[in-house]
């Protein structure tokens, strides 16, 4: 299935900003399931400098500077995607138990499992603790297999929190996301990956956009989508297994992948600095995901 | 206790005896290993002609030759640790007594340092490419990816030439049996090399004679090879690169350090906002513009140096050289990243990391070293942390060592609940107790374990090491290991040679002189200058202004109440101590000493003396690497000056308040002299010249107006009037020239029109005239007067065309000198519009340092 997203950030600010120099995380990645067609980025003022590199996650990186004076920035993307629409997601009740995995995961001298266990540790934005550790471990009994005990409690998080945009920010540490017991998909995939890597699961933060259909018999919206937020696991013989606590699914065709990273703080849309500028910039931002059909 | 053997040449017994005698209460610890000492305590050859000299200079000798060297440390502003403290730096500690290695046993050490530093590049180019140590299960996963210092942003950024480990610094000591062992790196930004090369320049110039009859490797090849290997590094782009190193500012610890390297080597010193990222290289913003840099040395942490992709919250970064360093516009040394080499942790692995790349050891290890990442390490340190030293995985400058035995056995089961709650972020080590080598302590020799840091530079295929290093010395008998510098005394590195090494001075072989003499200044260097100049005229007025009054108020006839009140005004008015006096309130003026304190010796108000001199100290901080030897020599004394000043203030106002200020006029005055007579005329010193004269013009006009505008009756007016030119040094010429007529039209005759009255104001802003018409200016200028240009020609036709008859009347309604005052004041405004306008054409303006671009609010999102 092709798709094409259209992800356009705006900022805008009080007093005009001579200088800036970015790091933009908005161009999608491939992956065994997707492979990025097309993408391209127009930021306006023209920059003096711009780059496209890979970084160390294997995300495409936007790097770029603007010396022009200027109180509107806007960076307009434009990708298509190919999903792949034969993916099957694995049986839940196969592979590792709990306990057999860490005790595996000790001792293995698998590459892949040397190299996955970088996700086990705390990120600049995830702090494992007991807390965390606590309130997921119900779920990972010893016998229980892996996989199954992870789709639980992707159910877990989907019950027992609320999705309510106006609880957190950006900013909202975990320990605070677990009393409230609500918040938005960045701070469920936060809460996942804590409380798994608190238990000794290595986590993953996944960044990209949901396509989301209009109610029946309505026209969808344009810039209604959004950009999503979800995690993965790492599971030896298959790789990293996705899950989605905030729609309580497995994502398949409908999750378009951006960036993977420790956390949000690896693969932020845009990060960087300004100078001038005043105080108080204003950001706005509108996604479109839109199908194109089985073939362009 | 056992006599020394020496064999002292000296012509007298008794005399021999005597020193002896003293040098032989020189400890023989038992079962220390003694650099200078075999077991049967006689001298070990190579330092046989060392303890020779030592014993013929005797304890005074000894004394002496300390206090020389800490003279000349001091007049070379030597510091450490300034610590945001103009007034109290401290001194660098030498040790008169070298510390020296055997020229065999340096070559095995030299060559286990090539080894070691081709090792670590190669666990550089492995942590930040394939990581192979990690996937093959070399290293553990976390001792890499769980440290800070492993910057994933520098993901595969290469670097020209062979190497990726550009400079390499090792702390080693020699163990009780003999060998030596490496008990930690530095890799980011190692210091210590310039401290060991002012080590060496000092200790040459107090021990001349034997220093030159002993044969010691010079240091210069190993400052040779840095240069080569900073212009190298852009050979492909350009014969005469622009190399600069990047300081973290004047209140880093080693400052001083950093401030000799550029000179020494010929570099700008500069600070992360004397630099900007534009067009996609990096520029030095100068008088001149901006001027492109191809390589920076740098002293700033890696974390520190980018805020756009690295630490936002930092202050000494270039925001966006990250991405100039991927393109290879610019070139950094060390190279970003460069910090992961520096855990601890490391050292456990580097027998295996030594095996998977050279099939073979280290010929010199590292201290034996447990990961408490490791679960069988773990336990090791539960079962022994008596005796163990454990040190964070990451090193920050707040987590110190922390030693087993000195603790409780609560206060280690404490610490072991902290390590078990993050295991991977502890190491441990085992004691080392270091070999001994004979110190100067409180006035004798004394056996104290020492530590050698010892440093590499890469070369076209290997490295090149210092012939030497910097030894520190532990002030106590039984002290372990000293880490810092902080307190500890430093040695000079001797390693004898065979033959004497050829005559190197660093030459610009390879690079062309930078396009003149400072013509490279970055503007903040300049601004200082400037400063330093308004700073140092402020407070000379200031002073000269107290002192006359204070000399006044102590005269057997007392000061009369008008000229009181006008003169203590006056003062409230120059020192910018608005309202005091000038409240005209009785109980104040008839019991000033409270204010007088403050306005000399309160460093918190703004315009006191103490004031004004602490932040000319602060200016010349800044600026440390332009200062030449004897300014630096003033700038001691100014110092020691206002300890002075603070004693003899403490207490309230002193009895004769203007004796402790003579001496800091005289330090003024001898700065000034200097710049005269010895700056060259460049930019640098036409800068520090209008800060100059626009203050004693500003300063004049401010004191003719606050004082001379009252009209007084006679007697009393020729007294204020005589106080000012006390002031400001005219009295006898005017006293020659107008003999007994004390009038004020003659008196402004003086200080305001004289041409030939280097105090008058006709001559600071005439002289400003001469300075601003060909100060840089940009090349689409028409040919118009420019602003700053234009205020100097009004203010010096303003001066040409006054009429003192008409300045002098006094206006019968309210007593003043209308017109003077309207002239001084028309003055002020234009000479404070002059120094704001050549401030924002001039000097780089951070009022807005970068911010961070904020982030996309959750809310927007699913």
């Amino acid at each position: 299935m092709i798709y094409r997203v259209r992800h356009i950030t705006e900022y805008k600010y009080v007093s005009p900003v001579s200088l800036c120099y970015n790091v933009a995380h908005l161009m999608p990645r491939d992956t065994q399931m997707q492979t990025c067609l097309t993408s391209s980025i127009k930021v306006k003022p023209e920059p003096i400098s711009q780059q496209e590199r890979i970084d160390y996650f294997g995300n495409k990186s936007f790097y770029f500077s603007v010396q022009d004076a200027h109180k509107k920035l806007v960076i307009d993307v434009v990708s298509e995607l190919n999903i792949s629409t034969n993916i099957v997601l694995p049986d839940l009740t196969q592979g590792l138990t709990c306990r057999e995995y860490l005790d595996l995961i000790c001792v293995s001298n698998d590459p892949d499992f040397l190299e996955a266990r970088e996700f086990l540790l705390d990120s600049p934005m995830i702090r494992s603790s007991q807390e965390l550790a606590d309130y997921a471990k119900d779920v990972f009994q010893d016998d229980v297999p892996l996989l199954m005990a992870l789709r639980q409690f992707t159910s877990k998080i989907f019950t027992e929190f609320k999705f309510d945009p106006n609880v957190t920010t950006v900013a909202t540490p975990l320990d605070q996301v677990l009393k409230l017991k609500g918040g938005v998909c960045q701070d469920f995939a936060h809460l996942a990956i804590g409380c798994l890597r608190s238990l000794g699961f290595p986590t993953r933060y996944m960044s990209g956009y949901l396509e989301t259909l209009p109610p029946p018999g309505e026209e969808k919206l344009i810039g209604a989508d959004a950009s999503h937020a979800w995690f993965s696991v790492f599971v030896p013989n298959i790789g990293w297994v996705e899950f989605d606590p905030t729609n309580d699914v497995m994502p398949t065709t409908q999750h378009l992948v951006t960036a993977w990273g420790r956390d949000y703080s690896d693969v932020t849309p845009l990060q960087g600095v300004i100078f001038d500028g005043g105080e108080g910039q204003t950001l706005s931002v509108s996604v479109d995901v839109q199908r194109l059909g089985r073939t362009r | 206790m056992p006599v020394m053997q020496i064999q002292s040449q000296t012509n007298s017994q008794s005399e021999s005896i005597e020193r002896q005698s003293e040098l032989s209460w020189y400890p023989h610890p038992e079962g220390t290993y003694d650099e200078a000492f075999t077991e049967s305590r006689i001298a070990r050859p190579h330092w046989q002609r060392l303890v020779e000299s030592i014993s013929s200079l005797g304890k005074d000798g000894l004394s002496d030759r300390e206090r020389r060297a800490l003279r000349i440390l001091r007049d070379d502003g030597a510091t450490y640790n300034l610590a945001a403290e103009p007034m109290s730096p401290k001194v660098w500690s030498l040790d008169p007594i070298p510390s020296v290695i055997h020229d065999k046993e340096w070559q095995k050490i030299e060559s286990a340092l090539i080894e070691r530093s081709t090792l670590f590049d190669l666990i550089l180019k492995d942590i930040y490419g394939p990581r192979n140590l990690i996937k093959q299960g070399v290293v553990p996963p976390e001792v890499i990816y769980g440290h800070p210092g492993f910057l994933r942003a520098c993901q595969s950024m290469e670097v020209p030439g062979n190497h990726n480990l550009l400079l390499h610094a090792a702390d080693m000591v020699r163990s009780q049996d003999g060998n030596f062992c490496i008990i930690g790196d530095r890799t980011q930004a190692p210091s210590g090399a310039g401290y060991a090369l002012e080590n060496r320049t000092v200790l040459s110039r107090v021990m001349p004679s034997v220093f030159r009859d002993s044969q010691v490797h010079r240091l210069a090849y190993f400052f040779q090879a840095l240069r080569d290997m900073l212009s190298k590094l852009v050979e492909d782009k350009t014969d005469n690169p622009r190399i600069v190193v990047m300081t973290p500012g004047a209140y880093s610890n080693s400052y001083f350090e950093q401030a000799l390297l550029a000179n020494y080597l010929g570099y700008s010193l500069v600070q992360g906002s004397d630099l900007t990222v534009r067009n996609g290289h990096v520029w030095l913003k100068s008088l001149q513009g901006l001027e492109k840099v191809d390589v920076i040395l740098r002293r700033v942490d890696d974390a520190f140096c980018d805020q756009a992709e690295l630490r936002s919250d930092s202050y000494l970064g270039v925001p966006g050289i990250l991405e100039v360093i991927r393109s290879g516009n610019v070139v950094m040394a060390n190279p970003l990243g460069s910090g992961i080499l520096e855990t601890p942790a490391l050292l456990k692995y580097l027998p295996q990391i030594s095996q998977y790349f050279f099939g073979h050891d280290l010929s010199i290890e590292s201290v034996q070293t447990w990961w408490c990442g490791d679960s069988h390490d773990l336990q090791f340190v539960k079962d022994n942390l008596h005796d163990l030293i454990v040190k964070p995985a990451i090193r920050t400058a707040s987590s110190p060592s922390i030693y087993g035995r000195q603790l409780s056995s609560v206060e280690r089961e404490q610490l072991f609940e902290r390590i078990k709650a993050a295991p991977h972020r502890y190491t441990a080590q085992s004691y080392l107790a270091a070999s001994h080598t004979p110190a100067w302590q409180n006035g004798s020799v004394c056996s104290r374990p020492t530590i050698l840091r010892t440093f590499t530079v890469s070369n076209d295929t290997s490295y090149q090491v210092m012939a030497g290093g910097l030894t520190r010395v532990c002030a106590g008998e039984n002290d372990t290991i000293v880490t810092n510098f902080n307190g500890s005394k430093s040695k000079d590195t001797w390693v004898m040679s065979k033959a004497l090494d050829n005559d190197l001075t660093l030459t610009n072989k390879h690079t062309l002189p930078q396009g003149g003499l400072h013509s490279n200044l970055p503007s903040r260097v300049v601004e200082n200058l400037f400063w330093m100049g308004r700073y140092a005229e402020r407070a000379e007025m200031t002073i000269r202004l107290l002192r006359t009054v204070f000399v006044q108020i102590n005269e057997v006839d007392s000061l009369p109440k008008e000229c009181r009140d006008v003169l203590f005004k006056a003062l409230s008015v120059q020192t910018g101590s608005i309202p005091g006096f000038c409240e005209e309130s009785e109980a104040l003026l008839n019991n000033p000493e409270s204010e007088f304190v403050a306005m000399v010796a309160d460093a918190s108000r703004m315009g006191s003396v103490k004031s004004n001199l602490l932040a000319l100290l602060t200016c010349t901080e800044e600026i440390k690497e332009m200062l030449s030897a004897d300014t630096r020599k003033i700038i001691n004394n100014l110092r020691d000056y206002l300890f002075e000043l603070d004693r003899a203030y403490i207490n309230g106002l002193p009895e004769a308040p203007e004796e402790s200020l003579d001496n800091l006029v005289t330090c003024l005055l001898a700065l000034s002299g200097l710049n005269h007579e010895s700056m060259l005329r460049g930019i640098d010193w036409k800068f520090q010249e209008i800060g100059r004269r626009t203050e004693r013009a500003l300063q004049t006009a401010t004191l003719l107006r606050s004082t001379l505008t009252e009209s007084l009756s006679q007697l009393n007016q020729q007294q204020v009037l005589e106080s000012v030119l006390l002031s400001v040094e005219a009295l006898i010429s005017f006293r020659r020239r107008y003999r007994t007529q004390v009038e004020v039209e003659y008196g402004l005759d003086l200080l305001m029109l004289d041409e030939t009255n280097p105090r008058s104001l006709f001559y600071q802003v005439d002289q400003l005239r001469l300075l601003v018409s060909d100060l840089p200016r940009s090349e689409t200028s028409l040919r118009e007067m420019s602003t700053e240009v234009r205020l100097i020609i009004q203010s010096l036709s303003d001066i040409q065309l006054a009429n003192l008859e008409t300045l002098s009347i006094v206006d019968p309604m309210t007593k003043q000198r209308e017109n003077l005052n309207q002239l001084m004041m028309e003055l002020q405004e234009r000479l404070e519009l002059f120094t704001s306008k050549i401030s924002d054409k001039y000097f780089d303006h951070k009022t807005s340092g970068p911010q961070k671009l904020v982030s996309t609010e959750w809310n927007n999102d699913v």
